[in-house]
């Protein structure tokens, strides 16, 4: 890996433009277009509204960490929590052709990132990591 | 966020400005929902002043165009972003939307 940042934030709504923030510059930083970056950052925004909302239910007391990694291939991106339990099959979103409010979120995390996945390992909460592939976009 | 109400030709119309996402959206769906309340005939959204948009944002108007629909109301949407229209686009929310160029687009449909 050539560089890491880990963000370590409370589980409340007001923090997230804090995330959004600190990942629109480390993909920035690592190269990427404008077009993926903003892409990237709805997708962990999104994976971090899940995990206040579905994890924590609400509880702003909690902790988010936050982690990236870039290396000469990939981004690699993994959020933690300590809520409850996420269900892969949650990481489904609906279909698209519904039209009503909510469920979205996970397809915006879906589009962009070519690994989404839950460590099974973890045994108290949730470790999701999202892997994009960057090729020769990325510029370290 | 920022959400300032205003008249125009008669028409009301709701300017938004800056980030909605999971921590503004519920502040936007009560005050959306607050003046759909009073049952305007036409409500225009100009959004040429968003910056960002979440899902918990798109489902705020999503929701808000099912209350207007349901009186035969009209929502439309005008001046979105290009970044933000593609995320419109993608969730097909393009051809649910009465999406408008500009608030005098709107108003002449």
């Amino acid at each position: 890996m050539i560089a890491n940042v880990t963000v370590k934030v409370l589980s409340h709504t007001k923090y997230l433009c804090l995330i959004r923030e600190v990942t629109a510059r480390f993909c920035s930083i690592c190269g990427l277009d404008e077009e993926l970056t903003g892409n990237i950052r709805l997708a962990v925004d999104e994976a971090c509204s899940n995990v206040i909302k579905h994890a924590y239910l609400g509880d702003t007391s909690r902790r988010i960490v936050v982690k990236y990694a870039v290396s000469k291939k990939e981004i690699r991106i993994v959020i933690e929590d300590s809520g409850k339990k996420t269900l892969p099959e949650m990481l489904k979103g609906r279909d698209l052709n519904e039209v009503r409010p909510g469920g979205l979120g996970v397809h915006f995390i879906r589009r962009v990132f070519d690994q989404v996945t839950l460590d099974p390992k973890k045994k108290r909460g949730n470790r999701l990591l999202l892997i994009r592939r960057t090729g020769e976009q990325n510029g370290l | 966020m920022d959400f300032e109400m205003s008249d125009y030709r008669g028409n009301k119309v709701i300017s938004l400005a800056g980030e909605i996402d999971m921590h503004s959206s519920p502040v936007l769906r009560e005050k959306l929902l607050a003046v759909i309340r009073d049952r305007p005939q036409r409500l225009i959204v100009n959004f040429s002043n968003v910056s960002y948009i979440d899902s918990s944002g798109i489902a705020t108007f999503v929701e808000g165009l099912k209350h207007i629909k349901a009186y035969s109301g009209r929502l439309q949407l005008s001046e979105i972003p290009k970044p933000i229209m593609e995320i419109f686009s993608f969730s097909k929310l393009d051809k649910v939307f009465e999406i408008c160029g500009s608030t005098d687009d709107a108003v002449s449909r």
